[in-house]
């Protein structure tokens, strides 16, 4: 399927955390030793070997209490800052939407871990020959024609895949049809230039209330380009200016040298 | 469940109380979702907000163990804003009789019914039992039960109903259960409004109803809400329980309870000696019109039953001689159990894929009665603390003589057979691995033991070989699960003319209309006859098809009883056959064709109108009618509140009697300290509750050795409120002590805002809630930490079904310095 996307549908999870399990075990990560923290949200952040998870919050909000289960992982943007960053292109956005990682070219800088507005790709500090991990949009399940693993574990339909065009719709339908459970805002819609995965909430809670960033719709990559476009010009330029001085001075000093030459004679 | 999981979708307004779906049955809340994606409310109201509440259109908190003053409130505000759907109450339920001007309800007689003897325990309460005769109805000179139409008569079940839970006013309601007052009317009038025909209310419970000295009359509180507002036998109603093991539905079906035989039988009784006389005593009679009085059939069942264990080589009186009986007055249920374990009454036990060191209440009596046992057979996937008892926390290997087996047995994808869900479908399943190692089915490992025994009898002899020699195993030397279940479903055992049809010996019934009382037709569960016969193995049929749009798909599995997917269909329609809710009918009546569409229907005489061949709904009623007066349970007709055994406050606010009086109460002779309970107790003075999450299952026997599930949920914790925090001096994630009158055990703090004080007469209350999944035995046994929530759980049940009261029980949380 080209051009496919996540819906996540915050309104009908309900924290089972199958999602959580089915990546461990299609991607046969291990698990990590945790303790309780005074939370059910277990392990409490991404890690390379935990790809997705849920986060839990709680809290009042205008004398309405709220226990909110987020699903967190790569939001595989459809102009990723991190493929723009990366210096040898071990990131790529395919066709598909997926955005993949090529741990043979990565070169361990972790400048993608800095570029990324979610901070989701993770690092194996603990290995000799550390590579970066993150959710790898079942780019394997997809090329045997199946859906993430995520997708067909969620028991509620929480998580939904389909054509990046079709889950737009698909959204802003629940939202027309059902607008006093949804925020009306889709995230990932249009943030960042948008995003493969895109998120639903419910109506009285903001997007900011579970830790989505604000964002603008500018696509990251280009806030760069804006300095780099000028790369090249520059590089010729400044060569250039850089030639001429070095031709001016020299033939100012081949100049003095000859009057000193011809003081020197008479 | 009287409907299914697919079935939620049609409600219009879901009821959870008593349960935690989203947690613990996520799959089931696909369905609850479908139900408010097309306008229904769901209503959660429970001790905390749970992941459930999270989902609700509204929330109420809720003191455990008052489930049935806030329900009571409920059923006073559909009588007194006559929200009742009077045609099916009146016609349905026997809201309409008149019962014995004898009988005496809480509210005038010192807060108990009438025909109680008992003594005052030490504690100040009545204990004792009920003599039900005032429990009882005026009859007419015909045999038939006298009955007012109107329901005027003060006499009356809908009078004396409205008369007892007139006390239930919500200013009481909200004194006894510390739910605000607003929102007990806010649920009252959101709930009543289901009793519309045409609208439909469901209500979802599991261990949060079943486990209180109330249990059962928490469960008739709703029942009689539900009849009520006309919400039985129609879809997306019902009064449904979600079960909490996957095939513990199967167990209950199968007779896996000492007081039932497989098909919800009678187990038979030392005072019945032969099968005429338990046939005699077991079989209901009636005189009333239109009452199918389905259980009339009984002796078919049991012949056909007794036939599936012994064949026509023995006469049935002397099958029935074969069978073990109770002692009359004995309990044998689990707390029995182990009381007489404890006092060495046991030389062996087979702890047969359960936990009870971790899942029995009062845990710490469990462990020690093993320690008196010879023997001990631990069936099980993976070591637990039941079979590794001897060395657990506080134990002395070396003072301790019983021998251990462990039995590997493997787990539910390595063997094939049924599952029966909550709602009451059987649905096959295929092996999809081999076992590890030496682990065999269960199904396996008991032929072999059947063998075996068997072989002892007859080589060595016995106290009495008979039972086990003279038994029909037509199973081979190994288990054999198609086998098992066409036995079940069963056979006829000579060749029979029914109805013209000639069916012979050797072939499978068809269905339990077709078993007989002389011993000519066998069956293992009459329930399940229908579920395998000469057309194949129904539960494994994968049928996609939903003619009805109601969610039924008859063709997916098989339910029982013979596929019926919505039971008492019959009091979804009028008298003349017609849907109350045209846009949604189980069955109905086609007036030309003389025949019903839809689901199987709860019988398939004509509707009620014909008089000659119409029958009554609730068919499985002596009277045809369901009851909202129910004599049949031990501790009243009427649900009534009582305080839990151990409780916050000294007084019942409802009445003079404090706890249920039917409660059966333990005392070890000699050894107070492991009955040990403390009410009103300044050293434990927070609510108490035990719970699951969705990543463990039961102990965590499986769940506690598989690593994904362990690394969300690591270890025992404790959820309290902020408030309850700051009085302790607790911070959210640091391990703390939770201690009760029986143990005590080590958790981590979590400190939530979804835990609040309540305001209880007046004064402030704090509950605490507790996970059930953790033991010492895995991970880290070494360190022999104590994690079970059962440690602290009172030995004390329910008086129809002895059921722990493992939800509400008094407790105390104190910091903890702990060296890891």
């Amino acid at each position: 399927m080209k051009n496919s996307s996540f819906l996540i549908d915050l309104t009908k999870c309900t924290g089972c955390r199958s999602c959580q399990v089915a990546c461990k075990q299609w991607n046969e990560l291990p698990a990590e030793r945790t303790v309780n923290t005074g939370s059910y949200q277990n392990p409490l952040l991404l890690s390379s070997q935990t790809w997705t998870l849920i986060k839990f919050d709680e809290f009042e909000k205008q004398g309405k209490m709220h226990w909110l289960f987020t699903k967190i992982g790569c939001m595989h943007c459809e102009q990723p800052a991190c493929v723009s960053i990366c210096p040898v292109g071990a990131l790529q956005k395919t066709e598909s939407g997926a955005v993949i990682y090529n741990k043979n070219v990565c070169i361990g800088c972790r400048y993608c871990m800095i570029a990324c507005p979610f901070h989701i790709p993770t690092f194996e500090w603990k290995k000799a020959f550390p590579f970066i991990k993150k959710c790898t949009f079942c780019f394997d399940r997809l090329a045997e024609g199946q859906k993430p693993a995520c997708v067909c574990a969620c028991p509620t339909g929480a998580i939904t895949f389909g054509t990046r065009n079709d889950m737009i719709n698909k959204a802003h339908g629940l939202i027309n049809k059902r607008s006093n459970t949804y925020n009306p805002h889709l995230y990932g819609e249009k943030e960042v230039g948008g995003t493969a995965v895109m998120v639903l909430a419910p109506r009285d809670v903001a997007f900011s209330d579970l830790g989505f960033p604000k964002l603008s719709e500018r696509p990251l990559p280009t806030w760069t380009w804006n300095a780099l476009k000028f790369v090249p010009s520059q590089i010729v330029l400044v060569s250039a200016a850089m030639a001429f001085f070095y031709w001016l001075t020299k033939r100012k000093m081949k100049k003095k040298d000859a009057d000193k030459e011809v003081q020197h004679d008479a | 469940m009287t409907n299914h999981w697919i079935d939620f979708k049609n409600a219009d307004c879901i009821l959870v109380m008593g349960s935690n779906p989203a947690s613990n049955h996520p799959v089931a809340f696909k369905w609850i979702q479908k139900a408010l994606e097309n306008g229904a409310k769901l209503i959660c109201v429970d001790p905390r907000f749970t992941q459930t509440a999270a989902k609700a259109d509204i929330y109420a908190p809720l003191r455990s163990g008052t489930d049935i003053a806030f329900l009571g409130g409920m059923i006073k505000y559909i009588v007194d804003n006559n929200l009742y759907f009077e045609e099916y109450v009146r016609d349905y339920t026997n809201a309409s009789f008149l019962v014995n001007p004898g009988f005496k309800m809480p509210g005038d007689n010192e807060g108990v019914f009438s025909g109680l003897t008992g003594t005052k325990t030490k504690e100040g309460f009545v204990s004792g039992t009920y003599d039900k005769a005032s429990w009882s109805f005026q009859m007419n000179a015909d045999g038939t039960v006298k009955n007012d139409p109107t329901m005027q008569d003060p006499n009356c079940v809908l009078q004396l109903l409205g008369k007892h839970f007139s006390r239930y006013t919500p200013e009481k309601v909200e004194q006894i259960t510390g739910t605000p007052k607003d929102k007990l009317l806010e649920i009252y009038k959101t709930y009543g409004a289901t009793g519309k025909a045409g609208k439909a209310g469901t209500e979802l419970y599991a261990m949060g109803w079943t486990q209180h000295t109330v249990g059962v009359q928490n469960i008739r509180s709703m029942a009689i809400i539900q009849l009520l507002l006309g919400n039985m036998g129609i879809a997306g109603g019902g009064v449904n329980a979600m079960r909490g093991e996957s095939n513990v539905q199967g167990s209950t079906d199968h007779g896996l309870l000492f007081h039932i035989l497989p098909g919800y039988l009678q187990t038979p009784a030392a005072a019945l000696p032969t099968l005429a006389a338990y046939n005699e005593k077991n079989t209901p009679q009636t005189k009333e019109l239109q009452s199918a009085n389905w259980w009339a059939n009984k002796p078919k069942y049991m012949a056909s039953l007794l036939r599936a264990f012994y064949d026509q080589g023995l006469p049935l009186e002397d099958a029935y001689a074969l069978m073990p009986k109770i002692d009359d007055g004995v309990n044998y249920s689990w707390l029995t159990i182990f009381d007489k374990m404890y006092k060495g009454q046991f030389s062996g036990f087979f702890a047969w894929g359960q936990n009870p060191a971790c899942s029995g209440a009062n845990a710490n009596k469990v462990r020690q009665s093993l320690t008196k046992l010879k023997w001990m057979v631990n069936v099980n996937l993976f070591a637990n603390e039941t079979g590794d008892f001897w060395q657990g926390p506080g134990m002395k290997p070396e003072e301790i003589d019983t021998e251990v087996f462990m039995l590997p047995c493997a787990a539910s994808m390595e063997k094939e057979g049924s599952i029966s869900n909550s709602g009451r479908w059987m649905q096959w399943r295929y092996k999809a691995v081999d076992s590890p190692g030496e682990a065999m089915p269960d199904g396996e490992i008991i032929s072999a033991l059947y063998h075996e025994v068997r072989r002892l009898y007859e080589t060595e002899g016995g106290a009495y070989p008979d039972p086990i020699l003279k038994l029909t195993w037509n199973y081979g030397k190994h288990f054999d699960s198609h086998a098992v279940a066409k036995e079940i479903n069963g056979y006829f055992l000579e060749d029979r003319e029914i109805k013209g049809v000639l069916y012979k010996k050797g072939t499978l019934v068809p269905s339990f209309a077709f078993l007989q009382d002389d011993g000519s037709t066998s069956s293992g569960n009459w329930l399940y006859c229908n579920s395998y016969t000469e057309d194949g193995n129904k539960a494994a049929r994968r049928g996609t098809e939903d003619p009805s749009g109601i969610g039924l798909f008859p063709d997916w599995a098989w339910a029982w009883p013979v596929n019926r997917r919505i039971i008492y269909n019959r009091a979804s329609v009028d008298k003349n056959g017609a849907p109350w809710a045209p846009n949604k009918p189980v069955i109905q009546w086609n007036a030309t064709k003389k025949a019903w569409s839809g689901d199987v229907p709860d019988g398939g005489w004509p509707p009620l109108a014909d008089t000659e061949k119409g029958m009554k709904p609730f068919i499985m009623k002596t009277a045809g009618v369901a009851h909202i007066f129910g004599p049949g349970l031990v501790d009243g007709p009427f649900p009534e509140h009582y305080e839990p055994l151990e409780c916050p406050i000294d007084k019942n606010l409802m009445s003079p009697q404090m706890v249920n009086p039917a409660v059966k109460r333990w005392e070890t002779d000699g050894v107070p300290e492991l009955d040990l309970r403390a009410s009103c107790d300044p050293r434990f003075p927070f609510v108490c509750s035990t719970y699951r999450v969705s990543e463990h299952w039961q102990t965590g026997v499986m769940t506690r050795w598989t690593p994904w599930l362990l690394e969300m949920q690591p270890e025992m914790f404790v959820e309290m409120s902020h408030e309850l925090a700051q009085l302790k001096e607790i911070q959210n994630g640091e391990r703390v002590t939770v201690t009760s009158a029986r143990g005590e055990v080590e958790a981590v703090a979590i400190v939530t805002l979804r835990i609040k004080p309540l305001t209880i007469d007046g004064g402030t209350i704090h509950q605490v809630g507790i996970p059930w999944h953790y033991g010492w035995r895995y991970p880290d046994p070494k360190f022999k930490e104590l994690r079970s929530a059962n440690l602290l759980t009172p030995n004390i049940g329910d008086p129809n079904t002895m059921i722990p009261e493992s939800k509400a029980f008094m407790v105390n949380v104190v910091k903890k310095e702990v060296k890891r």
